[in-house]
């Protein structure tokens, strides 16, 4: 199934994802000042509130708004082009839309009026103005709909062809959607019940025990909602850019199955350090966040089975001769390559963060905090670029002279990461806090920290400029002359073997939503329940205007 | 594809992820609820069903320590422990508060604004504030000459209904003409602190929007004198009813005239 009209899609997705790159820009720049503000090198406006604030800008836009508007967006045009078919229902869409940009006004506006400086994680007894929270659960209102949208498509698609497998590419956008519906139970109890009527003042104290443990239950999952756009990409769009064919469709859903699976019951290993969990379900958990590893070994072996398949058929020899073959100077390939490079680093601290005893070294430093700017803001986020590039011809019906910007704008966000996090994650190991707005660069001992701050400013300031000339490059494309769209080359991937026929488990999630129930019961059950049993004490809510 | 066949192919696909997963699921229960817990509390010295039960989480205490015992005795800053129901109470103004007020008046002023600068103004203080420390006087974590007597005369109602009644009352009113030209070096210290000297901000505590400990008393319109004299009292470890050293730990690091510039501060700026 090659390339397909986009009909509903093509606003949808443009809509969706400008939105989302819009925010991104923005919080690149506040997220430089902050760099900066934590470097011994005097920062402007600079006070504690205003480090609080635009830390929680930064956070809420980078990890809310660029990706869930990345991933409907995203998940509109696969919807649309994998399965050959027009949207259903492309005014509920509008909604979900619409609901997305009211709820992140409302959020934006009360973040910088300065009633929200709690940061992107919902740890109360600390609480923002209620329209901070009431805001985000607008936008996950709407990507609630956007999961019915692509359940409904999926359905709609089965129905009509009786037999046939779902395309990969949609199937993992449906994992991604249902392990959304998942993943916000967690977050949607604890606002509702807890974080909401706190911060209107309806509660006066709050089990905080509880609270931490439900946010858990969201904050690993999110993770991995963020997540599959790029390995959707890397399945379904890099071995087409890169001239060969995907080596496994199997592997494929079995790795988004593990996904859905395997990240759900293990958020507890963001609670190592609490009290209010025992040692079993931690012990349980963590050895579920072990299989996590599982589907992204099983991603790497079968991408870089189905590149070396892309480089023998371009003429590769030898054991690393395919590499060189491979067509390096394509945007998706050249993302999928860096991607994977900075996977290796992320992927091997993730396992230090998930080792009970190594986790204490590092609970609560900047190591956290530049763990997930390189797995997150690197790997995630330059395949989000690759699948922009990779689209926007098709959204545009325009392409630029030629993708060499686009080139350097991936190898800016490469090196820049790789500049501003090593060393981050170097401070990390020397004890530097995260969440902190400046230091006591007279201290002896911090004071050594100075010169790697200022290294990580300087990576930070590459990946401003990559972000703007990202801006700059979508924009090209809205500029340039235009082509005919049958000049345009397929997005996805052929297989080696195109499945004919799949079992009904790897074409649908009903069996996979028995055993995420079985496995959250299981890692759940109790650790939520023993808070209704046991009588815990709670905290005094801290509201924001609390004192004058 | 006939929908049989369709079935066919499925069903080993349901059994065996049905097998797998639940093996695994199984297999970490044993090891980490039964056999974990059973081999460290052993090597500390617990049988295994209280390891296990602590493992689960059902008793208390880690199943691979014996409960650390110890003869220390706390000696703790204050009396006062925040709970819900003590917040509750606080925020009816009764005619009893008036009335135990009319005991402050000759030094706390009329309507809890004082003539003599050396006395605090109590007038517009939360009432979190003035309940800790009237109850740190009476119970000893906080002396006074004066105010330690006034304080053990009072039962743990009056001194809730006094709170309430002075947070109620309307703030010192400021005269524009007098508030100081901007003290910027000053303002630097409220609002950023001093990293170089790892002073926090006071704004971080006792500015408006900050998540400072419920008790952190409100400093504007507050009395010079009696600022200066609280905040030397802190730095030279006479006053110590703050939880944490928080206050201390502050007020030593600034010099005399920062203290003195930082009372004037607060008590003629209008906006903080
Ligand atoms: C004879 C004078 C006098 C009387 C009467 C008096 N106070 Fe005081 N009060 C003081 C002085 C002086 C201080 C400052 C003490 C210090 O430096 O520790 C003070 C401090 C306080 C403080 C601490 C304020 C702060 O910001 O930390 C409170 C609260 C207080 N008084 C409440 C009362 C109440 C309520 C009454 C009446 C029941 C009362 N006082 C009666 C002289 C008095
Ligand atoms: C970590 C939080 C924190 C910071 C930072 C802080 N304070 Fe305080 N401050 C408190 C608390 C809490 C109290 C009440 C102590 C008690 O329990 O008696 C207090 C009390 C005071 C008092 C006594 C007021 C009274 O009515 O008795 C003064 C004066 C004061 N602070 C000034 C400052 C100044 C000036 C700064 C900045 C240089 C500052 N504080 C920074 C938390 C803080
Ligand atoms: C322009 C490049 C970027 C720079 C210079 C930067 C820098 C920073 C800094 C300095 C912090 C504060 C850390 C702390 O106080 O401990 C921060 C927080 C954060 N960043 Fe970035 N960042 C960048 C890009 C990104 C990207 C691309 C993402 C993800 C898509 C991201 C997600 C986050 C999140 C979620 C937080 C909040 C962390 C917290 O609350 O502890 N950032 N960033
Ligand atoms: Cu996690």
């Amino acid at each position: 199934m090659g390339e397909r009209a986009v009909t509903h899609a093509r606003r949808l997705t443009l809509a969706h994802l400008w939105v989302a790159f819009a925010a991104f820009a923005v919080a690149a720049v506040l997220g430089v000042w902050q760099m900066w503000a934590r470097s011994p090198l005097p920062a402007p406006y600079l006070t504690a509130e205003s480090y609080f604030t635009s830390v929680t800008a930064h956070g809420v836009s980078m990890a809310y708004v660029l990706t869930t508007f990345m991933v409907m967006g995203f998940g509109y045009y696969v919807a649309e082009t994998a399965l050959g078919r027009p949207l259903p229902l492309p005014r509920f869409a509008w909604l979900g839309f619409w609901l997305g940009i009211i709820g992140s006004a409302m959020t934006a506006v009360t973040i910088f009026a300065g009633n929200a400086t709690v940061l992107f994680t919902f740890y109360p007894p600390l609480t923002a103005s209620p329209f901070f929270y009431i805001g985000l659960v607008l936008v996950v209102v709407g990507s609630w709909i956007w999961c019915g949208l692509m359940l409904w498509a999926m359905l709609d698609f089965k129905r009509a062809n009786p037999g046939v497998p779902v395309p990969l590419a949609m199937f993992a956008t449906v994992a991604n959607a249902v392990l959304w519906l998942w993943t916000t139970v967690g977050v949607a109890a604890e606002l509702l019940f807890q974080i909401i009527p706190a911060a209107f003042g309806w509660n006066e104290s709050v089990d905080v025990g509880l609270s931490r443990t439900l946010f858990s239950w969201t904050l690993h999952a999110i993770v991995y909602f963020w997540l599959l756009p790029a390995y959707i990409a890397f399945y379904t769009m890099a071995p087409q850019a890169a001239g060969g064919r995907l080596y496994s469709d199997t592997m494929g859903r079995l790795t988004f199955i593990l996904f859905l699976i395997y990240s759900l019951p293990v958020g507890m290993h963001h609670l190592f350090m609490d009290p209010q969990q025992s040692s079993a379900f931690k012990f349980l958990q963590m050895s579920f966040t072990a299989l996590v590893a599982a589907p992204t070994l099983l991603t790497v072996f079968t991408i870089s089975a189905s590149l070396e398949i892309a480089g023998r058929l371009r003429g590769g020899k030898g054991y690393f001769g395919w590499i060189a073959a491979l067509p390096w100077e394509r945007p998706m390939v050249l993302a999928t390559g860096m991607a994977f490079f900075m996977l290796w680093f992320g992927g091997g601290g993730g396992l230090i963060n998930m080792s009970f005893g190594m986790n204490a070294m590092v609970h609560n430093t900047s190591w956290v905090t530049a763990h997930f700017h390189l797995i997150f803001g690197g790997t995630v986020v330059i395949m989000y670029f690759a699948i922009a590039y990779a689209i926007w011809p098709t959204l545009t019906n325009r392409l630029p002279m030629s993708p060499r910007l686009q080139r350097l704008q991936l190898w800016l966000w490469f090196i820049g990461m790789m500049v501003m996090t090593l060393p981050w994650h170097y401070l990390g190991l020397q004890g530097q806090w995260r969440r902190v707005a400046t230091f006591n660069y007279s201290d002896p001992i911090i004071a050594g920290w100075g010169p790697w701050v200022i290294v990580s400013l300087v990576g930070g300031i590459i990946l401003l400029a990559s972000a703007l000339l990202f801006v700059w490059n979508l924009l090209q494309f809205h500029s340039a002359r235009a082509v005919v769209a049958t000049d345009l080359r397929p997005i996805y991937a052929l297989a080696v073997h195109p499945p004919e026929r799949v079992p009904a488990a790897l074409n649908g999630f009903a069996l996979w939503n028995v055993l995420v129930l079985v496995l959250m019961v299981a890692a759940y059950g109790y650790p939520i329940a023993q808070f209704f049993i046991i009588d815990a004490p709670e905290a005094i809510v801290h509201r924001v205007n609390g004192r004058g | 594809m006939k929908p049989a066949e369709l079935r066919e192919i499925d069903r080993p696909w349901r059994i065996w992820a049905s097998v797998i997963i639940v093996s695994i699921l199984a297999f970490s229960v044993v090891f980490g609820f039964l056999v974990l817990p059973i081999v460290q509390g052993r090597a500390a010295g617990l049988d295994a069903f209280t390891a296990i039960c602590r493992a689960v989480g059902i008793l208390p205490g880690s199943p691979a320590v014996k409960q650390p015992t110890s003869e220390a005795k706390a000696q703790p800053t204050t009396q006062v422990a925040w709970s819900t129901d003590l917040m509750r109470t606080f925020g009816r103004r009764t005619q009893a508060g008036a009335e135990i007020a009319q005991g402050c008046v000759a030094c706390h002023g009329e309507h809890g604004i004082a003539a003599d600068p050396q006395n605090p103004n109590l007038a517009g203080q939360s009432a979190a504030a003035i309940y800790k420390q009237l109850h740190d006087y009476k119970s000893g974590s906080r002396v006074h000459d004066v105010m330690t007597g006034i304080a053990q005369g009072l039962e743990d109602r009056q001194i809730v209904e006094v709170a309430t009644h002075f947070a109620s009352s309307a703030r010192r009113d400021l005269d524009p003409t007098t508030a100081e030209v901007v003290d910027e070096d000053v303002i630097r210290l409220v609002e950023r602190g001093d990293p170089s000297r790892g002073l926090p901000a006071c704004n971080s505590c006792h500015g408006f929007n900050a998540g400072g400990p419920i008790e952190t008393p409100t400093l504007s319109h507050q009395n010079r004198e009696y600022l200066a004299r609280q905040l030397q009292a802190f730095k030279t470890d006479a006053r110590r009813n703050d939880i944490y050293t928080r206050m201390r730990s502050v007020a030593v690091k600034l010099t005399d005239r920062e203290i003195e510039r930082l009372a004037t501060f607060y008590a003629t700026t209008l906006s903080y």
